[in-house]
C-alpha cells in the first residue's frame, strides 16, 4: 500500500495539470470567445472524451484500436432513445420497445444510461475479441465498427436507418463538456494507476515476461476494453446533446481516423499525449480554417483555397511525426517539475518508466 | 495557452467587424457547403440564389433595402454546419439559408431555429426538412421525393398505358426511399395496376446482376421499372439494366437529371425523369430559358441539373414575404409564406401551410432520353397531393 500512494503522490501532479489546463481553455473561451469558437471548443472537449477513452484501451495495452468510434454510435443512439420526446419517438422511430418508448430522461441519467450499454456491449464482444493481439486484435476492431454501422444503417424503425434521427434536447454547453473532458481524463488517470493498468503496461511491454508473472493479459485487456467503452458512450451521448441531430454516418471513418491521429500525434502511451494531441490538432485545424475564410492585414486578405485545410493538416501530422516518431510528448507525461511530493517526477520521468521501476 | 487567447481574440474582433458593417441593409446568410462533397450540390443552388438576389437589388432592393449576402462553410460537416449557421446568424442574417441535404442541413437550421429566425433548405426533398424536422420557422425550396415517385407513376399510367410495374430500390439514402415511398403510395389509387416485383440493391453494389435476373425471370417485362436511386450507383445501375437487354421504360426521380453522365450509357432510350424545369433550352417556360442563357453568363457553365432552380425560387418566394409581410421579422415572414397557395415561380407553383413547409403536389416536367438525347415530351401534376400523415409515417 505504500508503494501505491507514493505512485499516486508521484504522478497525481499530470492529472491535476492537464484538467487546469483544460479549465483554463474553458474560461478563456467564455470571457473572450465567440459562439461558433464556442461550440469549436466544446468539439474539441468531446474529441478530449474520445481520444482520452480510446488511450484507456490503446495506451494501456498497446492494441490499436479502429472500433471504438462504434461505442460513440451506440452511446449517441441510446442518447436519442432515451431523451427525445415521446410523441416525436413514436412517429420516427416506431419500433422502439415500449419501456424506450415512453422514456424521456435527464441528460445526465441518459449519458450515464449511454456509457452503460457500450460498457455492456464492450464485454460481450471483448470477451471473444480481446483473445486476439496485435494486428488480427486490430482488425477485428474495425469489423465491429462496420457491424454496427451496418447494423445502424438499417435497422429503421429503431434507428432511423441512413437518415438522422432529431428532437435530441441541446445539453452540451461549454461548461458540460469540460465537466466530461475532467470525468474521462481521471477515469483515465485512475485506470492507468490501478491494479489492472499496471498489469497491463506490464503485458504490452513484455507479453511472456508478464504472463509468466501471473498476469491474464485477456482479462486485463478486457477491463480497459470495457471502461473506455464506457467512457467513449458518454462522450457520444454528449456529441448528440451537443449537435441535437444524429446518424450513423457521423460515427464512422472519419471520427476513427481524426480521433486516432489525436492520439498518434500526441504521444500514444501517455494520458498527456492523448489530451495534447486532441488540443494542438484541434489548433492547428481551426487555424486553418481562419485561413480559409481570409484574415485581413492591413487592407490584403490572406485566404488559402478551401478545402486546403484537410491536406494541411495530413502535412502537418506527417511532419510532426517525423521528427516526433513517438508523439509530441515522446510518450512521457507532462509532469510538474517543483512537485514536493515523490522524487520520481523531477527529472520529468515518463510514468511508464515509473511504473516499471516500482514494478 | 497565449496562442488559444490570440486566436480567440482575432474571432470576437472578426465578428465584431462583421457586425458594424450591414447595419443598414437586410442580410441573408448561406450556411453551405464551400468545399467537400456536398459543394457540388449547394454552390450550383446558391449562385441560382445569388442571380436573384442581385435582381432584387437591382430593382431597389427588399423594402427599400439592399440585400446583403453573407457566407459560411459547413464543410460538408454537420458540427461545422451547426457553426456556420451561429457564424451567419452572429453577421446578423434574417434568413439562414442550408445545405441542400437535410443531414447536413439540419444542423444549421437547427441553429436558426433556436436563434428564432427563418431557414430554408436549398433544395432538401425530405419532409424532414421542415417542421418536423427542424421546427416552424423552416422551409424548403424544393419538392418532396415522394411526389417524383408518384408523378412517374401516376404519368407512366396514364401516358405510358403502365400496368405491371416494378421497383427497384437502392437503400442508401433516405432521398431514393422517399421516390419509392411517393411510388407506392400513388399506386393503389391507379385502377388495374400492380407491382409484378421489387427489388433493393445499395448505391456502392458494383453488379446488379441477380436483382436483374430476377427482372428477366419475370413471366414478361415488366410495362415500368421504377428505379429509386441517386448518383453515382445510379449510372451502373441503369447500363447493366440495358445491357441485359431489358427494353422497358425506366422512370426515376429528379436526381436522374442531367445530361453529364449520359456517355457512360449509350444511345439511352425509353428513360423519364421529372423536373422542375429544363436544362435542356427547351423549356415550355420561354423565362426558364432567358435563366439558363443568364446562369451561363454568370457562372460560366449551363446549369448541369434541375437541382440549381430551388436556389432561384427560394429567393423568389422568401422576398414576396417579406414584402407582403413589410418587415422580416421571422413570425410574420413565416405566415406571409403560410399564406402562399399555388404561388407561381419561375419553376412551378409553390404552396405552404401551417402543417407542412414543403411540397407535397407540384408541376413536373417529364424529360425523356431518346437515343441518349434529353428533351421535354410532358408535364404532369399528381391529382391529389399527398397527405401530410402518409408523408410523416414514411
Amino acid at each position: 500500500m505504500a508503494k501505491r500512494s507514493s505512485l499516486i503522490a508521484r504522478t497525481i501532479s499530470t492529472l491535476i495539470i492537464l484538467i487546469l489546463l483544460l479549465i483554463a481553455i474553458a474560461v478563456v473561451t467564455k470571457l473572450v470567445g465567440s459562439r461558433p469558437f464556442e461550440r469549436t471548443v466544446v468539439e474539441m472537449f468531446i474529441r478530449v472524451m474520445l481520444v482520452a477513452g480510446l488511450y484507456i484501451f490503446v495506451g494501456n495495452s498497446g492494441v490499436i484500436s479502429f472500433g471504438h468510434i462504434g461505442f460513440m454510435c451506440l452511446g449517441a443512439y441510446a442518447a436519442a432513445w432515451f431523451t427525445i420526446p415521446p410523441a416525436m419517438k413514436g412517429v420516427s422511430l416506431p419500433g422502439l420497445p415500449s419501456f424506450l418508448a415512453h422514456a424521456q430522461l435527464h441528460f445526465l441519467v441518459s449519458a450515464a444510461l449511454a456509457g452503460l450499454l457500450a460498457a455492456i456491449f464492450a464485454l460481450i464482444v471483448g470477451r471473444i475479441m480481446m483473445r486476439l493481439s496485435g494486428i488480427a486484435a486490430s482488425i477485428a476492431t474495425f469489423a465491429m465498427l462496420a457491424v454496427i454501422n451496418t447494423v445502424y444503417s438499417n435497422w429503421d424503425s429503431v434507428t432511423g436507418g441512413t437518415g438522422s434521427i432529431v428532437g435530441i434536447p441541446f445539453n452540451t454547453g461549454i461548461w458540460t463538456a469540460l465537466g466530461g473532458a475532467i470525468l474521462v481524463v481521471i477515469i483515465a488517470y485512475l485506470y492507468q494507476i490501478s491494479r489492472s493498468g499496471l498489469a497491463l503496461r506490464a503485458g504490452r511491454d513484455e507479453a511472456t515476461a508478464a504472463a509468466a508473472s501471473g498476469i491474464d493479459i485477456v482479462r486485463e485487456r478486457l477491463i480497459a476494453f470495457v471502461i473506455s467503452a464506457f467512457t467513449i458512450g458518454v462522450a457520444g451521448a454528449l456529441y448528440a446533446h451537443f449537435l441535437g441531430v444524429v446518424n450513423p454516418d457521423a460515427f464512422y471513418l472519419g471520427v476513427t481516423f481524426i480521433t486516432l491521429s489525436m492520439l498518434v500525434v500526441g504521444g500514444m502511451n501517455s494520458l498527456s499525449g492523448a489530451v495534447l494531441g486532441v488540443i494542438v490538432i484541434s489548433t492547428i485545424i481551426q487555424l486553418l480554417r481562419w485561413l480559409e475564410k481570409g484574415i485581413d492585414l492591413g487592407g490584403t486578405t490572406i485566404a488559402i483555397p478551401n478545402g486546403l485545410q484537410e491536406i494541411a493538416i495530413g502535412l502537418v501530422m506527417i511532419v510532426i511525426l517525423m521528427f516526433r516518431p513517438s508523439g509530441l510528448t515522446r510518450n512521457r507525461e507532462l509532469v510538474w517539475r517543483y512537485w514536493p511530493f515523490g522524487k520520481g517526477s523531477v527529472n520529468g520521468v515518463a510514468v511508464s518508466k515509473t511504473i516499471e521501476n516500482v514494478r | 495557452m497565449s496562442r488559444v487567447k490570440t486566436l480567440a481574440l482575432a474571432a470576437a474582433f472578426g465578428t465584431l467587424i462583421a457586425q458594424t458593417a450591414w447595419a443598414d441593409d437586410i442580410v441573408v446568410g448561406f450556411a453551405t457547403a464551400e468545399s467537400g462533397f456536398m459543394q457540388a450540390y449547394d454552390k450550383p443552388a446558391q449562385d441560382a440564389a445569388m442571380i436573384r438576389i442581385d435582381e432584387i437589388n437591382k430593382a431597389g432592393g427588399l423594402l427599400g433595402k439592399q440585400i446583403k449576402v453573407v457566407t459560411a462553410d459547413t464543410k460538408t460537416d454537420r458540427a461545422e454546419g451547426a457553426k456556420a449557421g451561429l457564424e451567419v446568424l452572429d453577421k446578423g442574417a434574417e434568413l439562414v439559408i442550408v445545405s441542400c441535404d437535410y443531414d447536413f442541413g439540419s444542423p444549421a437550421a437547427l441553429a436558426a431555429e433556436a436563434a428564432g429566425k427563418v431557414s430554408f433548405f436549398l433544395c432538401a426533398e425530405s419532409i424532414k426538412a421542415g417542421i418536423p424536422g427542424v421546427g416552424p420557422h423552416s422551409f424548403s425550396a424544393s419538392v418532396l421525393a415522394a411526389v417524383q415517385g408518384a408523378t412517374m407513376a401516376e404519368w407512366a399510367y396514364n401516358k405510358r398505358n403502365a400496368r405491371n410495374f416494378y421497383r427497384l430500390l437502392d437503400t442508401w439514402t433516405v432521398y431514393n426511399k422517399g421516390i419509392c415511398d411517393g411510388f407506392d403510395w400513388q399506386l393503389p389509387h391507379l385502377k388495374d395496376a400492380k407491382l409484378v416485383g421489387s427489388d433493393t440493391f445499395k448505391n456502392e453494389d458494383a453488379s446488379i446482376a441477380s436483382q436483374i435476373s430476377r427482372i428477366k425471370a419475370l413471366p414478361q417485362e415488366p410495362d415500368a421499372i421504377m428505379l429509386c436511386t441517386m448518383m453515382p450507383g445510379a449510372v451502373s445501375a441503369v447500363k447493366q439494366i440495358r445491357a441485359a437487354g431489358i427494353k422497358a421504360p425506366i422512370i426515376n426521380g429528379s436526381g436522374m437529371d442531367g445530361s453529364y453522365w449520359l456517355s457512360a450509357v449509350p444511345d439511352l432510350s425509353n428513360f423519364y425523369v421529372p423536373v422542375q424545369g429544363s436544362i435542356y433550352g427547351d423549356d415550355p417556360n420561354p423565362a426558364v430559358n432567358a435563366f439558363n442563357k443568364k446562369y451561363k453568363e454568370v457562372t460560366g457553365g449551363d446549369p448541369s441539373s434541375q437541382y440549381v432552380y430551388p436556389g432561384y425560387v427560394l429567393i423568389d418566394v422568401w422576398a414576396k414575404a417579406v414584402e407582403r409581410a413589410k418587415t422580416t421579422d421571422a413570425d410574420a415572414v413565416v405566415a406571409e409564406l403560410e399564406k402562399m397557395k399555388g404561388e407561381q415561380t419561375l419553376f412551378g407553383p409553390r404552396t405552404f401551410t401551417n402543417e407542412i413547409h414543403h411540397q407535397n403536389t407540384g408541376r413536373y416536367l417529364i424529360v425523356e432520353t431518346d437515343k441518349g438525347k434529353p428533351h421535354v415530351i410532358d408535364q404532369w401534376t399528381i391529382s391529389e397531393p399527398i397527405p401530410v400523415a402518409d408523408l410523416l409515417k414514411q
